[in-house]
Order: C-alpha cells, then structure tokens, then sequence
C-alpha cells in the first residue's frame, strides 16, 4: 500500500523538487535574492494569494470555479474605502468589508446553486462587472485608508508581518474544514459525483452556496490585507489574482474535473507560484520576458505533471492485473 | 440618440466591431469542441505586433509580413491544441500559458512604446467602401463568418467539430479523430485571431502593446450571449455568434456616444453576461 500511497504523489514530490531547484536556481543567478529577508517578504506579497487559492480549492474540488477573486477583491476594497472615508470609523468600514464579502459569495453561489447556471459564465461576467464598478465607484483614485490597519498589518515579528499567522490560520482552518467537518466531506462528495449527492440526501444547494460564500470571505480578508498593506483601497488591485490562484490549487495536483484535491497540496502550488513570481521579478526582467519565462515554466512544469501521472496510472493499473492474475491462479489451484 | 443612426456610425461601428468578430468566432469554434480559449487576445497582438515590425521596421515587402503575422498566431492556436488534445492539460490553463507567451513575444519584438503604420494598404482596408457604407475589412469578416457558416453546415468537419463537441466519447468510438478535429478548431481560432490582428492594425494605423488586452473576455461574452455554453461542447449557432458579437460591440459604440466612462461599460456588459445567462435558463429551463 505504502508504495501505492508513494507513487499518488509523484506529481507533488516533482512540484517540490522544482520548487526547491528554482530556489537553488535564483539564489545562484542572484545571491542577494536569497536572504534572512526572503521567506518574510514573499509570505507578505502573497498572503492574499494564499487566502484566495485555499477557498478556491474547495470551489474546484466542488467541481465549480471562480473568476472573480480578482475583481471583488478590489470592489470590496472600494467599499471599506468609501465607509472609511465617509464615517471615518475603521470597525465599520471592516464590516461593511465583511458584509460585501458575504454578499458577493451568497450571490454567486445563488445563481450557481439554486438557478443551476454554470459557475464559469456567472463569475465571469462577476469578473467584467465588479472591476467596473470598483473602478467607477472610486473613479478610478486609490481611497486612504488608516485607523491603525496598516500599523498592525505591516507589524513585524522576526521579521514577518500579521500575514503570516493569518496565512497559517487560514491554511489550518482550511484543513479542518476540508478533512473535518460534514462541509468538507460534502465537498469531495458534490464534486465526485454531483447526481449521487443529491441523492444520498446532501443538500447540494447549500452546501454549494456555502462554498462560495468562503470565497466571498476570504476574498474580504485578501481585500483587508491588502488595503493594510498598501495603507490604501486601490481600484486596479487584485488583477490577475483569480488566475493565480487557479493555477496553485491545479498545479498544486487538485484535479479541474473536481472530487479530489487537497488544501496541502494548493500550499505546494503556492509556493511554488509565489516562489516563481518573486524570483523572476527580483532579476529585473522587463514585462515581455516575465511572461514568456512564466508561461514556459507553467507549460512544461504542467506538461511533465500529466506524463507522471499517466505513469502512475499505468503501473498501477498492471500492478492490478498482475494480482488478479495471481488471485486466479491460487483459486484454481 | 439620432448620432447612433447615423449611416457614418455604423461605418465606424462595424470599423471598431471587426476585430473582435472575427475572434469570437474563433472562440466558437473552440468552444463548440469543447475547449476555451484565453490567449485570443494576447495572440491578435502578436499577429499585429509582427505585421506592424516587419512592414515599417524591416522594410518587408507587405505580402510576407502580413503572411508572418497571422502564421505566427496560427501557429500559437496548434500549440493550443496540441496542449489540450495530446498532452491533456486542461483548456483553461493550457491557453493562460500560451497567452503570457503570445503576450511576451509580442512584447519582445514590440520592445518600445509603438509603432506607427503608414502603408496606405492598410488605410485602404479600414476606409475603402465596398458597398453600403462598409469597409474592406468588415467585408472581410463577414465572407469569413459567412465560409464558417457554410462549413459548418456543409462540410464533414462542420458535421464532426459538433460530434466532437457533443460527445467526445462516442465520437471517437465511432472512429473519428477527435485529436485532430480539436487540433484544428484551436488552430483556425488562432488563424481568426491572427486575421484579426491584421484589421486592428487597419483600424488603429497604430500598435502598442495595450491593444487587445482583455479581448479574449469579450469575446467569450460575445459567444456566450451568441447561445454557446462553456460546459458543453456541440452547443451554438454561427449566425448567433454573429449576434452576439454585434450586440457587445454595439454596447461599446452606443455608451462611447452617451458619453459612459469605459469603467462603468465593463459594469454594463457583465450586468448584461449575466441577464443573457439567467434569462436563458428561465426560458430554456433547468438541464435534467
């Protein structure tokens, strides 16, 4: 059993591999890259990724998607900046934040859940619409925002800030909402076989809402931290994030199709883009080359998980015969 | 508002509409077997990137740098295909690499700001009436909506791209090559979109290395408002997809004229994405 167990996680034990060659790569390309410093800043650029990708791994094992992280992100922060600014109270910015969240999650998953539609098309157009109105309801401008946010957000401890426990935390909670409670087990359950849930009593439309709606909280929370860390709401922030956050849980081995998956495995995936991300553009590249390596880098790194885990596939499916071969030989003799 | 009937707006409205009709019904294609395409965008600026460097920069003559352009775009939408259908990694994020690497490239050989056309050829293709008030280029695209239309209809790929997309499985029990009938609908995606290159460089006598960001989600819109489904391949009309891109582009040029800033127009068209999405469902019911 042990070498079947080993074997599920040759894509994983590749994804570590690359990770660790990348670091080793760009430390060697740059010595200053890699510092007592390095670790720190990279949790602290990413922490909103990492929040963001840990929910998307519940939507993608649910077998559904969400596109617009990206765009609520910077909708709900344009929301905390007008209260901010307006009352001049931080708690009730933070909780008309908070109130944005919810509802963005409870909306998707309304119209994923209950009207049946397809998440891709109702986040999509989520994607379009809520960058346009964070857009128009700022007009544009970043809004200031202060109250003692950014002091504790960018508050440091053997030199990481607040978003390091809060990634932890997240990451902990994910865990145990995924391996421990009836959310979690439905979770696998809707994803692997839809019609089979619904059957078996799972109230799908719920629970489904319910996954979404942990997106709209934890984009709430990657919206806060990043307002902290930036001491501003910033209109254009968060773009590109939903895409980021996807290839994490999927490079990370959660598989698209749903039913399977991990939060372990997107924290892999996490580093790995986090890792990529903050090595590439500590080399000073310009725009166009940051892209074409990152590009070339997902294709093979993805290239080479789906030849490993045919691989695998394959041994595993002549170990089978093998036995059932053995099997009807001991009851023929 | 009378300017929006002007016969000098619609010259300009199908000018603007050109490009992205031609990527969406790229997108159709892909979408009808069953996969999505994200780096369209980043692929008509590539196509217009080569095509703008090779006429004014290298001095080419125009026949090899439009050629270069769109084989370069075509030859991003094989490498789509052979992602998705022989490796098998997912559409999504097969096309989101290829999109940095389009993006890249692009950028690459763009390396300063812009480049300004100026070879009246091009100029010709924007302004140059045929009949009713329409450009070359606009001609162009609806010849080529109309050869797709056909093709679909009358042909045996037509027949097999809807099999493919249908019912993968059966398909290819029944002998098809779906591996191929996939290559081939992500190639002639980045052919469309190369074209399309090609006319926004027409339109705009100008690149830079903004042009065509974001197209690819217009043009996933335009062809979901056209009646096509992301989930299911086989799904989707031509002549609908036309519609549907003229009903995003007509967006545009109408709230351009009323004068609505560009942030609140993207509000509209995903306001509008999702009124298509839920009023189909009530019409059309709940899939069993």
């Amino acid at each position: 059993v042990s070498a079947f167990a080993r074997a599920r996680y040759l894509d994983v034990w590749f994804l570590a591999l690359i990770t660790v060659g990348m670091v080793i790569l760009f430390a060697a390309i740059q010595p200053s890259w890699l510092n007592d410093r390095t670790l720190q800043s990279i949790v602290a650029q990413n922490a909103g990724l990492a929040v963001v990708a840990m929910a998307m791994t519940f939507a993608i094992i649910s077998r559904h998607i969400d596109l617009s992280p990206g765009s609520m992100l910077a909708l709900i922060g344009a929301v905390i900046g007008i209260v901010y600014r307006d009352t001049g109270s931080l708690a009730l910015a933070l909780l008309a934040g908070l109130g944005a969240g919810l509802l963005s999650g409870v909306g998707n998953g309304i119209l994923v859940a209950g009207l049946g539609l397809n998440a891709i098309m109702v986040t999509l157009a989520a994607y379009i619409w809520a960058r346009g109105l964070a857009v128009g309801l700022t007009h544009g401008d970043p809004i200031v925002v202060h109250g003692g946010l950014p002091g504790f957000m960018n508050s440091t401890w053997a030199g990481f800030s607040a978003t390091a426990p809060i990634v932890l935390a997240v990451y902990l909670g994910g865990w145990f909402l995924l391996r421990r409670t009836r959310l979690g087990r439905y979770t696998y359950a809707m994803g692997g076989d839809p019609v089979g849930a619904r059957r078996a009593g799972i109230d799908v439309r719920l629970y489904t809402t319910l996954v979404f709606v942990l997106m709209g909280l934890m984009t709430a929370l990657a919206s806060v931290i990043a307002i902290g860390q930036l001491a501003s709401a910033q209109p254009y922030a968060g773009g590109g994030l939903e895409l980021d956050a996807i290839i994490a849980v999927i490079i990370g081995g959660t598989r698209l199709a749903g039913g399977e998956g991990h939060v372990g495995r997107t924290a892999l995936g996490v580093a790995f883009i986090s890792i990529l991300n903050s090595g590439l553009l500590n080399l000073g590249l310009t725009d166009a080359h940051y892209q074409l390596y990152k590009g070339g880098v997902l294709l093979s790194v993805l290239s080479v998980q789906i030849l490993l885990r045919r691989l695998v596939a394959e041994q595993l499916r002549r170990r089978r015969e093998q036995e059932l071969l053995v099997d009807q030989a001991a009851v023929a003799a | 508002v009378p300017s929006f009937y002007r016969s000098s707006n619609l010259h300009v409205l199908m000018q603007q509409f050109a490009p992205l009709g031609l990527v969406t019904l790229g997108q159709m294609l892909v979408l009808l077997v069953g996969g999505i395409d994200l780096s369209v965008g980043a692929n008509v600026l590539l196509s217009s990137v080569i095509i703008a460097d090779l006429v004014q920069r290298q001095h080419q003559p125009l026949a090899v740098a439009i050629i270069a352009g769109i084989a370069a775009a075509t030859a991003v939408g094989v490498v789509n295909g052979v992602l998705t259908a022989v490796i098998g990694i997912e559409p999504i994020l097969a096309t989101l690499g290829t999109l940095l690497l389009a993006a890249g490239t692009a950028k690459v050989i763009l390396a300063s700001g812009w480049i300004i056309v100026d070879d009246t050829f091009f100029a010709d293709l924007a302004q140059h009436n045929v009949v009713l008030n329409l450009p070359i280029m606009v001609v162009l695209m609806l010849v080529l909506y109309a050869l797709v239309a056909f093709g679909m209809r009358l042909t045996p790929f037509g027949r097999m791209v809807y099999a493919v997309g249908g019912n993968p499985a059966s398909a290819r029990l029944s002998g098809l090559s779906v591996t191929r009938v996939k290559i081939l609908a992500f190639a002639l995606g980045g052919l469309f979109a190369g074209i399309a290159g090609l006319l926004e460089v027409a339109q705009l006598g100008i690149v830079s290395q903004g042009d065509a960001t974001g197209m690819e989600f217009r043009a996933i819109t335009a062809a979901l408002i056209g009646g096509l489904s992301v989930t299911a391949g086989g799904i989707g009309r031509v002549e609908r997809t036309l519609v549907g891109a003229l009903i995003v582009g007509m967006l545009a040029n109408y709230q351009t004229i009323r004068g609505v800033s560009p942030t609140y127009q993207d509000a509209v068209l995903g306001g509008i994405l999702l009124l298509a999405v839920v009023t189909d469902r009530l019409i059309r019911g709940r899939p069993s």
